[in-house]
C-alpha cells in the first residue's frame, strides 16, 4: 500500500469514521438512556474478554478454557483492595490485573509446555482449582462472596465510562500488538509452530507475553463488572460460562480478526439481553446460545468478520502492517520477504 | 489404621470405574485425534438416561443398560458423522471448540428438563457390604462398579485385537490414509469409534450415577478424572488407563480421608499437575 491520493482519502475516512465512534461513545451518557448506557457498558466489557480470548486462541494458537479464573481473581481483588484495604478502586482494578499476571507467569511454565488439548483442560482445572480454594477461605467470605461496598457509590454513568475506557485500550493495544514484530511472530507461530521456531521465533516468551496482556486485562475486566455487580461470589465469578461468552462472542465474530470480538460482543450483549426478556426459558438461552455457535463452526467457520472480508476482501481493522508507510519513510530500504508476503 | 485400609480398598475399587471413564475419551483422542470436551457431559447425559428409563419402566439401573449402551451408541455416531467429521480437516481447534459446545448444550439442556437437584440412580445394592474384618467391609456397589469397569477395559481391548471393526479402527489410527487404500471407510469408521466410545460412557455414567449423587452440571468433574487418566496413562495405551485409574481412584479417596472429603476434588488436581510436571506424555506412552 503505498502513499497516494486514494490511499489517503481512505485513511482519512477511516480517521473520521474513528472519531466520530469515539465521540458517540464518551458522550452517550448525556444523551442516550438509561438503558443503552447499560447496554454498551456491557457491551465494552464483553467485547474485552473476547478481544482477550481471541489473543490467546485466535491469534497464538492457545486455546484457553479458563479465562473465567483471571474475571473472579480481578473481581475479589477489587474487593480486598477497596473494602479490607482501603485503596482507591481505580488502585484496586489494576492490582486485579497484577495479581491476574503474577497468576499467569506462574502457571506459565507449566502451561506453555503443553500444546492442544494439555493446554485448554489445564487452564479449565487451575480455574476449577481456584474456585475451589476461594470458595474455602474465609478471608474471602467462603461460599457467600464478598461485597464491594465502595462500589455501591458510583452511578452507571461512571462505570460506563470505566467499561469504555477499557475497551478502547484494549482495541488499541491489539491493533499495535499485533502490527508489531510480536504479532507477526505470533501469526507465524499460529500458522506452522516448528517452522517459525526454527526461523527464529521466539515462541515462549512470544506466547508468555500474550498470557501477560490476556490476564492483565481480563483481571481488569473482572473488576469493572464486579464494580458494577457490588458482590462478587465464587461460582458466579469463576464460572465457565465466563469462557462460554468469549467463544461465543470470537466465533461468530470471527476468529483471528480484531473486528471478530467487537462484532461478535454486540451481537452477544443484545442477544442474551432478548433471550433473558423471554419467560421460562431458564437454562435455555444458555443452549442457544451453544447450539449458534457449534452450527457457525460447521457452516462458517470464518465468523461473520471472516467471511465478510473475504468476500467483499476488505479489512475494517487491518493486522497487516501498514507497509506503504515505512516504505515512504525510507525509499530505498527493499521490505523483508516475509512482510511483502503477507501484503500480497 | 482400618480407616486408611478401608479407603485404601475404596480407592482402589473405584479406580476401576475410574479407568473405564477415561478409556472412552483415549480412544477418541489417539483414534480421531479430537479432544472431547464433552465426554464427562455425555457421561452424565447418560446417567439421566438411565434414570428417565428407570422411572418409565420401573427397572433397575443394570436393566436400565439394555437401553442406555444402543441410545449412547447412536448418539455418538451421529454426532461424529454429521458433525465433528466435518471440522477435521481444520485443525485441532474447531472440533475441540464443537465438542465445548456441546458440553454447554448438554448441561443446560439437562438443567432444562431435571432442575439442578442432586439426582440418584438408587438400588438397594447400595448398602450392601461385605465384612472382612470388625471394621473393614467391601461396598458391594463398589465392587460390581470396578469389575464393570475392567471389564469395559477388557472386552473393549478384546474387540480392538480381535475383530474385523477393532483392525480397522487402529489401521485408521496408525495411518489414515493406508487404511483408506485398503477399502476402510475412514468417516463411518470415526463414527463407530465415536459410538463406541459413548458405549463405555453410558456403562460408567449409570455406574456413576448408583454410586454418587449426580447434576446437570457433573460433567466437567468427570471430564477431568478422564482426562487424569488419559494423561496418567499415555495416550492410546488401555493397560496404562487400567493403572491410571487404580493411582488416580486410589489418590482421590486417601487423600480424602486423610485431609477432609471437601479435598477430594483438589487432592485430583494436584495428582494430575504433578503428573503433568514429572511426565507429561504419560506412564505407559508408546
Amino acid at each position: 500500500m503505498r502513499l497516494n491520493a486514494e490511499n489517503i482519502k481512505g485513511m482519512l475516512l477511516r480517521y473520521i469514521v474513528a472519531i466520530v465512534i469515539l465521540a458517540a461513545l464518551f458522550t452517550l451518557p448525556f444523551w442516550g438512556g438509561r438503558y443503552i448506557v447499560m447496554l454498551v457498558m456491557l457491551m465494552g466489557m464483553y467485547i474485552t474478554l473476547g478481544h482477550m480470548w481471541n489473543l490467546l486462541a485466535g491469534y497464538s494458537g492457545l486455546t484457553s478454557l479458563g479465562q473465567q479464573m483471571y474475571i473472579g481473581v480481578g473481581g475479589y481483588t477489587l474487593a480486598v483492595a477497596s473494602t479490607n484495604l482501603g485503596l482507591p478502586l481505580v488502585v484496586g482494578l489494576i492490582m486485579g490485573g497484577i495479581v491476574s499476571v503474577i497468576i499467569a507467569v506462574g502457571l506459565s511454565y507449566l502451561l506453555l509446555r503443553m500444546k492442544g488439548m494439555y493446554f485448554a483442560i489445564a487452564t479449565w482445572m487451575f480455574a476449577e482449582a481456584m474456585l475451589l480454594i476461594v470458595a474455602t477461605v474465609s478471608f474471602l467470605g467462603k461460599g457467600q462472596g464478598l461485597f464491594i461496598t465502595e462500589a455501591r457509590k458510583l452511578v452507571t454513568a461512571q462505570i460506563y465510562y470505566f467499561s469504555i475506557v477499557l475497551v478502547v485500550i484494549t482495541t488499541i493495544v491489539i491493533v499495535v500488538l499485533l502490527r508489531s514484530k510480536l504479532g507477526l511472530g505470533l501469526f507465524a507461530i499460529r500458522d506452522n509452530d516448528s517452522a517459525s521456531a526454527t526461523s527464529g521465533v521466539p515462541q515462549f516468551k512470544s506466547k508468555l507475553y500474550c498470557m501477560i496482556i490476556s490476564s492483565f486485562i481480563t483481571g481488569v475486566c473482572g473488576g469493572v463488572f464486579y464494580m458494577s455487580q457490588v458482590w462478587v461470589q465464587p461460582y458466579a465469578s469463576f464460572s465457565i460460562s465466563w469462557t462460554v461468552a468469549a467463544v461465543f462472542i470470537v466465533v461468530i465474530g470471527g476468529i483471528g480478526t480484531i473486528a471478530g470480538p467487537i462484532v461478535g460482543g454486540i451481537i452477544y450483549v443484545f442477544l442474551s439481553q432478548y433471550l433473558s426478556t423471554l419467560s421460562q426459558i431458564g437454562s435455555l438461552n444458555m443452549v442457544i446460545l451453544g447450539v449458534i455457535a457449534v452450527a457457525v463452526i460447521l457452516v462458517a467457520p470464518k465468523g461473520i468478520v471472516g467471511t465478510v472480508q473475504e468476500k467483499f476482501g476488505f479489512e475494517i481493522l487491518s493486522a497487516r502492517r501498514w507497509l506503504g508507510k515505512s516504505l515512504a519513510k525510507v525509499p530505498v530500504a527493499p521490505a523483508p520477504a516475509s512482510e511483502a508476503e503477507r501484503e500480497s | 489404621m482400618d480407616a486408611i485400609l478401608q479407603s485404601i480398598i475404596q480407592g482402589l475399587l473405584l479406580g476401576g470405574l475410574y479407568a473405564a471413564v477415561g478409556v472412552g475419551m483415549s480412544m477418541i483422542f489417539g483414534i480421531v485425534q479430537i479432544t472431547n470436551l464433552a465426554h464427562g457431559d455425555f457421561l452424565v447425559l447418560a446417567s439421566f438416561v438411565s434414570l428417565s428409563v428407570m422411572g418409565a419402566m420401573g427397572w433397575n439401573p443394570f436393566l436400565s443398560l439394555i437401553i442406555v449402551i444402543p441410545v449412547m451408541f447412536v448418539i455418538g455416531y451421529i454426532v461424529q458423522v454429521t458433525m465433528l467429521n466435518k471440522v477435521l480437516s481444520r485443525g485441532a481447534e474447531p472440533p475441540l471448540l464443537v465438542t465445548f459446545g456441546f458440553s454447554i448444550i448438554i448441561q443446560n439442556l439437562l438443567l432444562y428438563f431435571f432442575t439442578a437437584n442432586a439426582q440418584k440412580l438408587s438400588t438397594p445394592l447400595l448398602l450392601k457390604s461385605i465384612a472382612i474384618s470388625a471394621n473393614i467391609r467391601i461396598p458391594v456397589m463398589y465392587l460390581i462398579a470396578c469389575l464393570v469397569g475392567v471389564a469395559v477395559i477388557i472386552i473393549l481391548g478384546f474387540y480392538m485385537r480381535n475383530t474385523y471393526q477393532g483392525k480397522a479402527i487402529r489401521a485408521t489410527s496408525d495411518d489414515n490414509e493406508a487404511a483408506q487404500l485398503m477399502g476402510v471407510n475412514i468417516k463411518r469408521t470415526y463414527g463407530i469409534a465415536m459410538g463406541i466410545s459413548m458405549m463405555t460412557a453410558g456403562v460408567t455414567g449409570v455406574m456413576i450415577g448408583v454410586l454418587f449423587n449426580f447434576y446437570p452440571s457433573s460433567g466437567s468433574t468427570y471430564l477431568i478424572i478422564a482426562f487424569a487418566v488419559v494423561v496418567i496413562g499415555g495416550i492410546g495405551s488401555i493397560n496404562g488407563t487400567l493403572v491410571a485409574g487404580f493411582i488416580f481412584g486410589l489418590a482421590q479417596v486417601v487423600g480424602g480421608q486423610i485431609l477432609g472429603a471437601t479435598y477430594q476434588q483438589l487432592i485430583g488436581y494436584i495428582v494430575l499437575l504433578i503428573m503433568l510436571i514429572v511426565r507429561p506424555q504419560g506412564l505407559f506412552s508408546k
